[in-house]
C-alpha cells in the first residue's frame, strides 16, 4: 500500500518537474505562436484599421479570399507559378549536391578541415541581405553558358513555361550553391549516424565502392533526405527575398493576412506532395532491392 | 620498401620487376580499393577546389573591389589586385552606415537573443528529450508546428500586439520571443538540444539522481556541461542569424534612427538610388555597396573564424537530426 502511494507519487513529482521545465516554452507558444495564429486567422475575414483611438474592425466574410483567388491574379498567381516552377527545380538540386558534398567532406583527404571551414561559410551568410547582394552583383553567373550559349539551345528544345525557369536556375547555379549550408551540416551529422562496422563489413564481403554508396549509404541516409527536402522547402519559401511574402506588409491586414494564410496552404500542400513522393520512391526502392 | 627488396632480390629480377611496378602504379592510379587512388583523388580535389572557388569568390571580389581606387576601377586590366590601396570608400561606408552607433545595436540584439536562445532553447529541449510531462505528444506538435508555420503568418498580430504596448520601434519585441525558447529559428534550436540530449547515455543521470541531486541540479550541473557542442552550435547560429536578420528589423524598427548593422545595406542602396537619380550613377557606387556589406559581416566572419574548429566538431556530435 504505501509503496504504490510513493510510486504514484514519485512519477507526479517527475511529471511536475518536467511540466516545470516545459513551462516556459509551452507559455511562450501561447503568445508567440497560438494568438497571433488565430488573431491573423480572424484578421483574414475581417477589415482592420488601426486608427489613433483604437483598433477599427469590420467583418467582411470571405471577401479577401475570393479578391486573392479569383479576381486579382496580381497578388498571388502571377508571382506564385514562376516561383513553384523554380522551387520545384531548386529542391533537387540543392539536396543532391549537398548530400555529395557532404559524402565528399566525410572522406578522409589533406585538407579537410581547411575545406570543411570553407564549405560552412554559407551557413554564416545565406540568411542575409548580403547573398542579395551577391545577386545583383552579378556572381551567380557561370561563365560557360555565355560563351556556348546554352540558354537558346534550352529555349528552342523546351516550352517557354518551362525554359524560363530552367535558364533561370542555371544562371544563378552558384547563387543556388549559397543556399545550403544548413543542408550540409544535417548530412554530415546524419553521415555520423551510420556506423562504422557496417562499412568494414561490406568492404570485407568485397562490396565496390559504388555498391556500397547505393546499398548502405544511400538507404541510411533516407530519414535525412526527408529532412533535408522538409527544411529546404520552408526556407526556400519563407525566404524574406521571396516576391510573395513581400507583399504581406501592414498597408492592409486583413488582405494581407488572408494572402499569408493562402500562402501557407499551398506550402502545406507542398511539403505533402514531397511526403508522398518520398513514401513512394521508398517503397519502389524496398521492393527493388528484395 | 624492405619487403619489396628483398623479394626483388630473391627472384629473376627483371619479370618481377615489370609486374611489380605495374601493380605499383595501378594501384597508385587507381587504389586499392576505388576511393584511394590518384584519378578518385584529383577528381574529389577538383570539385572541392571549385566549390571553394565559388563560395570564396564573391568575398575576395568584394575586398578587391572595395580598395580600388577611380583609376582602377576604370582600368579593366585591373581585376583582382588593384594599384594602390584605396580607403576612402571604406571610410564614406564606415561615416554612411553610422558603423559605432549601428554596431552597438546589432551586437546588443544578437548577443541578448542568442545567449536567450542558448539557454532557453536548451531547458525545452532537454524537456521534449528526457522528461515525462502531460499532453508530450501534442506539445512535440506544437514544435514541428512552430518550424514549419512561416514567420510571414503571424507577423503582423504580433505588429498590432508591440504597437498596443506601445513598444515599437525598440528591441522588445525581438528580444521577448527569445526568453521563452522562441524567435527567430527557436524551434530548429530547440530540435538540435533535443537531438543532443537523447543521444547522451541515461546512466549519467540515473548515478546523478542516486547521489541525491534532483531534476534541476541534474540539468544544471550534469547535462549542460555535456552539452557544450550543442550549445557552441546554437549559439553561433542564434548570433549570426540575428545578426544578418533583415526582416524583423524592418517589421518592428520601421523609421526608427536607432536600426542594426543589417538594414545598412538596404539603406545605403536607396540613398545611392536617390543619389542617382540626382546627379547620375557614380563609379563609387558598387565598391561603397561591396564596402557596406564587408563592414556588416565582418564582425560574424571573425567570430566564425576563431570558433570553427570547435565549431565543425560540434556539428558532427550534435547530431543534428532525427
Amino acid at each position: 500500500m504505501s509503496t504504490a502511494t510513493r510510486k504514484i507519487k514519485a512519477s507526479t513529482i517527475r511529471k511536475l518537474e518536467g511540466s516545470v521545465f516545459i513551462a516556459p516554452w509551452a507559455l511562450g507558444f501561447l503568445i508567440f505562436m497560438v494568438f497571433p495564429i488565430g488573431y491573423s486567422f480572424y484578421m483574414s475575414f475581417h477589415q482592420v484599421k488601426i486608427l489613433a483611438t483604437g483598433i477599427d474592425i469590420k467583418y467582411m466574410g470571405l471577401k479577401y479570399y475570393k479578391y486573392i483567388l479569383f479576381e486579382n491574379g496580381n497578388l498571388l498567381y502571377n508571382q506564385l507559378f514562376p516561383f513553384l516552377r523554380q522551387s520545384l527545380l531548386m529542391l533537387p538540386v540543392i539536396v543532391v549536391f549537398s548530400l555529395l558534398v557532404a559524402i565528399m567532406l566525410n572522406q578522409k583527404f589533406w585538407g579537410r578541415s581547411l575545406f570543411r571551414s570553407i564549405f560552412f561559410l554559407p551557413v554564416i551568410f545565406s540568411t542575409g541581405e548580403v547573398v542579395k547582394e551577391f545577386i545583383t552583383q552579378g556572381e551567380g553567373d557561370v561563365d560557360f553558358l555565355a560563351k556556348y550559349n546554352v540558354s537558346s539551345i534550352i529555349s528552342s528544345y523546351l516550352s517557354p513555361t518551362w525554359a524560363k525557369p530552367v535558364n533561370a536556375i542555371l544562371g544563378s547555379f552558384v547563387l543556388i550553391l549559397w543556399y545550403y549550408g544548413v543542408q550540409i551540416l544535417i548530412f554530415l551529422a546524419g553521415r555520423q549516424t551510420i556506423s562504422v562496422s557496417v562499412y568494414e563489413a561490406a568492404r570485407i564481403d568485397g562490396a565496390s565502392p559504388w555498391d556500397v554508396f547505393w546499398k548502405i549509404t544511400l538507404p541510411g541516409m533516407m530519414p535525412f533526405i526527408l529532412l533535408n527536402l522538409i527544411y529546404t522547402t520552408v526556407d526556400l519559401f519563407t525566404f524574406p527575398t521571396n516576391p510573395i511574402l513581400s507583399q504581406v506588409n501592414s498597408s492592409n491586414y486583413g488582405q494581407s493576412s488572408a494572402l499569408a494564410w493562402l500562402y501557407f496552404a499551398i506550402i502545406f500542400i507542398f511539403l505533402g506532395i514531397i511526403f508522398w513522393i518520398f513514401n513512394k520512391v521508398q517503397k519502389a526502392s524496398n521492393t527493388g532491392a528484395r | 620498401m624492405s619487403k619489396v627488396f628483398t623479394q626483388m632480390k630473391r627472384t629473376n629480377l627483371d619479370r618481377i620487376d615489370w609486374r611489380l611496378l605495374l601493380t605499383r602504379t595501378r594501384y597508385f592510379v587507381f587504389g586499392k580499393e576505388a576511393d584511394k587512388g590518384l584519378i578518385f583523388r584529383v577528381f574529389i580535389y577538383l570539385i572541392l577546389i571549385d566549390t571553394a572557388y565559388i563560395y570564396l569568390n564573391p568575398i575576395m571580389y568584394m575586398i578587391a573591389t572595395m580598395i580600388k581606387n577611380a583609376q582602377d576601377l576604370l582600368d579593366p586590366s585591373v581585376v583582382w589586385v588593384p594599384r594602390s590601396i584605396y580607403t576612402g570608400v571604406l571610410t564614406d561606408a564606415w561615416t554612411k552606415l553610422k558603423y559605432p552607433n549601428a554596431f552597438t545595436i546589432s551586437m546588443i540584439i544578437s548577443t541578448s537573443v542568442a545567449v536567450l536562445q542558448t539557454v532557453f532553447c536548451a531547458v525545452a529541449g532537454y524537456a521534449f528529450a528526457r522528461l515525462e510531462f502531460p499532453f508530450k505528444k501534442f506539445w512535440m506538435f506544437c514544435l514541428l508546428l512552430t518550424f514549419v508555420i512561416p514567420l510571414q503568418v503571424i507577423i503582423l498580430p504580433n505588429l498590432i500586439a508591440a504597437s498596443t504596448l506601445g513598444i515599437m520601434k525598440t528591441y522588445y519585441p525581438i528580444i521577448i520571443p527569445a526568453l521563452f525558447g522562441h524567435g527567430l529559428k527557436g524551434a530548429l534550436f530547440v530540435i538540435i538540444y533535443r537531438q543532443f540530449f537523447s543521444t547522451q547515455p541515461k546512466e549519467l543521470e540515473e548515478a546523478a539522481k542516486i547521489d541525491g541531486a534532483n531534476v534541476f541540479k541534474i540539468f544544471y550541473k550534469v547535462m549542460m556541461p555535456l552539452a557544450r557542442p550543442a550549445i557552441l552550435v546554437v549559439f553561433l547560429f542564434s548570433f549570426v542569424w540575428t545578426w544578418n536578420d533583415y526582416y524583423l528589423p524592418s517589421m518592428y524598427l520601421n523609421g526608427s534612427k536607432e536600426v542594426p548593422l543589417s538594414m545598412g545595406i538596404s539603406q545605403i542602396s536607396a540613398e545611392l538610388a536617390q543619389q542617382a537619380k540626382d546627379f547620375g550613377p557614380s563609379i563609387f557606387d558598387e565598391p561603397l555597396k561591396m564596402a557596406t556589406s564587408f563592414l556588416i559581416i565582418l564582425p560574424p566572419l571573425l567570430l566564425y573564424a576563431f570558433t570553427q574548429r570547435w565549431f565543425v566538431e560540434g556539428v558532427e556530435r550534435t547530431g543534428l537530426v532525427e
